[in-house]
């Protein structure tokens, strides 16, 4: 009897800390999301320059996260994370590129979409004069240009480092190459976009204050 | 490999800066739209995907079949064309995530076919 007694108790201890441990993890994931959400999708968007498909390409990376990394060490959810993402937006491309071969093949090739403007797609920034404002928005849009610009692998090494601050490690998992190949490529697309900016003029590659 | 110059510096904090101010300005339809999809993403933590999603890839591959056989034989009145799938095409059009893109395609058919017919106004 004392003996059913004891496993009972050690059987809900048991189950208690497995629940708790799952709304920990639950919380963690969240917090994660949260933090990560609004730079993947801007990070998205210069990709594949629309907002909503960039909105769908992050719904996609957050649920294959959950659901296939959820249960990982929160330590490997970010490279993973925009593993997953800039796979999405590789296979964005490859489909788009195929729907329009069939759409032509069919003679109803879509127009291009050079009507997209980043002005108007750009968010306003908060609590800066209009004249900076303006004076960003359009520094964002040349720089968006450049990065559209840069090879793929570059642009995504570029960005991963950059903007989400990865570091080199993080980034090779990310982008699924080698150290030495994220180096390589980010050296790159920085020497390329200082070129491709500093022709602009000097707003963006002078340091905000 | 550290050949970064001051230069090169300034330019990723210039642009770390312009990226942060762009991702702080997101409007509220974008933040909640987020916020929804992270709900949905938790609410499938450590869910294995639905036993229906088993079928989808034999489904997606049923249907891109019949698209390519569209595709190849030339309905009535048409000229034969060159394909314009690759094999790179068809593991797309096999993907499971083309139903979309193939229900569009019924739609440019049945357009075309309207049009043929003046049926469009």
């Amino acid at each position: 009897m004392r003996v059913d007694s004891t496993l009972f108790t050690i059987s809900w201890v048991g189950e208690q800390a497995t629940g708790a441990r799952a709304l920990q993890q639950e919380r963690e994931l969240n917090r994660f999301l949260a933090d990560v959400e609004r730079r993947a999708l801007r990070i998205a968007e210069i990709a594949v320059r629309d907002r909503d498909e960039a909105l769908d390409l992050v719904q996609d990376a957050m649920i294959r996260l959950a659901r296939n990394y959820g249960r990982r060490d929160s330590d490997e959810w970010a490279p993973l994370f925009y593993r997953i993402l800039q796979n999405g937006i590789r296979d964005w491309h490859r489909r788009q590129a195929v729907r329009r071969r069939v759409l032509v093949w069919f003679g109803r090739g879509q127009g291009d979409d050079d009507d997209y403007d980043a002005v108007a797609a750009a968010p306003d920034p908060n609590g800066r004069a209009p004249d900076e404002v303006l004076q960003n928005r359009e520094a964002m849009r040349d720089l968006e240009a450049a990065l559209r610009g840069l090879p793929a692998r570059q642009r995504e090494a570029f960005m991963l480092r950059t903007f989400e601050c990865l570091d080199v490690a993080g980034t090779a998992t990310a982008m699924g190459c080698s150290e030495g190949s994220v180096k390589t490529h980010y050296s790159r697309a920085v020497h390329a976009l200082r070129g491709q900016l500093e022709a602009h003029g000097p707003d963006l590659v002078r340091p905000m204050e | 490999m550290n050949d970064m110059t001051d230069k090169d510096e300034k330019l990723g904090k210039r642009a770390r800066s312009l990226f942060d101010a762009s991702v702080d300005g997101l409007d509220a339809a974008t933040l909640s739209s987020l916020n929804r999809s992270r709900r949905r993403a938790i609410a499938e933590l450590g869910r294995p995907g639905a036993a229906w999603m088993r079928w989808v890839p034999a489904a997606g591959m049923a249907t891109a079949m019949l698209v390519a056989v569209m595709l190849i034989v030339p309905g009535p009145g048409q000229q034969e064309q060159a394909l314009p799938t690759s094999v790179t095409d068809m593991e797309i059009l096999l993907g499971d995530e083309e139903f979309e893109m193939l229900e569009e395609l019924e739609f440019y058919t049945w357009m075309d076919l309207a049009e043929d017919n003046d049926d469009v106004t």
